[in-house]
């Protein structure tokens, strides 16, 4: 069956939560007996290059242990599906075994380093669907890996920016930003404006930290 | 008026910067980056990351074991966003761990919590490599460096900085967002501390090679105006 490049309908039929959409070729095969009681499966003639469609942003290229031994068609299925661009996050799972270990360093290179795709390597058909599992399933979840974005109050932040001046210790940093709130405004400060409130020698730290030319 | 930065040449040698805590556990990745890949390595506090290899790019390295413990969950979470604020690219190596001696050789058993971890990475954006061992972690952070040269965002400041330098380096590291190798880029730039102070966001944005909004929070932090009445009571 030759494949087609990956199908712009994609996109469209994005499986429901706890569902994915697999090739025909997968039907009866281990790797969705195991799948079974984790997450439902779908099969769908029009995926193209992709085995596994795991959401609307997600999809998996499968490259089994004999796909890896037998040589180069997994190469070119990959490098379609990148030039395919469907915006689609592509993950290729690969079967690293005591067999196929010997070539898997030179798919990594190839799929991480230069097609700048995601590789997952397993152990065999049940840890595949295992990963394939938590794939689908994570999509939903919140994240504990990604940034959270706080609002912080930044007091503590210029505190310990004023702190970085040398001679400048906390009563004194407090008493600076008193005068002077923000560290733009300390910076714009003149000895003369300084020495009143910490002293002549540490005035001058504070304009020479600012204010010296590194050599 | 600030300089102008010239882009190393082709030739010129690989640099990364290695964090010292990686001494302890990875000094044999350190040699193997000097001596086989002919690496220009700096060892320092980089607090955030394990590795730097470019000016966007972070690499974090974790045994298999590492990344299967829970008791190391909510640490590896704390680090992955906080690298995550700070750069622009993160890496994470997973490395297998290493038979002890007198030790058969390990299973290393796949629980379905450790895919969950691994499927919350890629799902974050982190980019995972698989290693070997130590040997194959060195290149692949070699491979990366040159990844990352061939994209134009190799480090071409040198690695270490002294005097008064060193005093502006630790300043700009306390800025919010700002990472090892942006403030390194900066101090090379700047030629005081008060010409970052008083530069534009474009500019700092330039300067630190780092992205619009991490330079607009650096902008906004030199500018922030404390309140004191709050700082007495919180601090």
């Amino acid at each position: 069956m030759e494949c087609k490049p990956v199908p712009a309908k994609l996109l469209h039929a994005a499986p429901p939560y706890g569902q994915i959409l697999s090739q025909q070729k997968w039907r009866g095969s281990s790797l969705l007996q195991s799948l079974r009681g984790s997450v439902k499966t779908i099969f769908e003639e029009e995926l193209g290059v992709v085995d596994f469609c795991l959401s609307n942003k997600t999809c998996v290229l499968y490259v089994s242990e004999s796909d890896l031994v037998a040589g180069n068609s997994y190469r070119r299925k990959i490098v379609r599906f990148r030039n395919a661009n469907s915006g689609l996050q592509g993950i290729v799972i690969v079967e690293k075994t005591h067999l196929s270990e010997q070539y898997f360093s030179g798919l990594q290179k190839f799929v991480v380093l230069e097609l700048g795709l995601t590789l997952l390597p397993v152990s065999s058909a049940a840890e595949a669907a295992q990963l394939i599992a938590q794939l689908a399933l994570g999509e939903n979840k919140e994240n504990p890996f990604l940034r959270k974005s706080v609002s912080r109050l930044l007091e503590p932040v210029v505190l310990s920016l004023v702190l970085q001046i040398p001679g400048v210790g906390k009563v004194k940093a407090m008493q600076l930003l008193q005068r002077f709130p923000s560290i733009h405004q300390l910076c714009g400060a003149s000895v003369h404006e300084l020495e009143p409130i910490v002293g002549q020698a540490t005035a001058q730290n504070i304009t020479a930290f600012f204010h010296n030319q590194f050599t | 008026t600030a300089q102008t930065q010239i882009p190393p040449a082709a030739d010129a040698p690989l640099r990364v910067l290695v964090d010292s805590r990686c001494i302890s556990g990875g000094s044999e990745v350190v040699s193997r980056l000097r001596l086989r890949h002919g690496l220009q390595v700096h060892v320092c506090s980089l607090i955030s990351s394990d590795f730097i290899v470019s000016n966007r790019m972070a690499v974090e390295r974790q045994s298999e074991s590492e990344l299967a413990g829970v008791q190391n969950r909510k640490r590896l979470q704390d680090r992955m966003q906080r690298l995550q604020a700070t750069f622009e690219r993160v890496c994470l190596i997973i490395e297998r761990d290493r038979a002890k001696p007198g030790e058969t050789v390990r299973v290393f058993q796949r629980s379905r919590c450790y895919d969950g971890t691994l499927a919350a990475l890629v799902k974050a954006g982190v980019r995972l490599l698989v290693s070997s061992g130590p040997d194959d972690t060195a290149a692949l952070l070699t491979e990366l460096t040159q990844v990352e040269r061939r994209k134009g965002q190799a480090i071409a400041v040198p690695l270490e900085v002294k005097g008064h330098r060193q005093q502006a380096l630790q300043f700009y590291l306390t800025l919010p967002h700002v990472s090892y190798v942006s403030a390194l880029n900066m101090c090379h730039h700047f030629s005081s501390v008060g010409h970052m102070i008083n530069s534009s966001v474009e500019e700092l944005q330039a300067s630190a090679h780092t992205s619009r909004s991490r330079a607009e929070d650096v902008y906004r932090c030199l500018r922030y105006s404390c309140d004191s009445a709050l700082m007495t009571n919180q601090l």
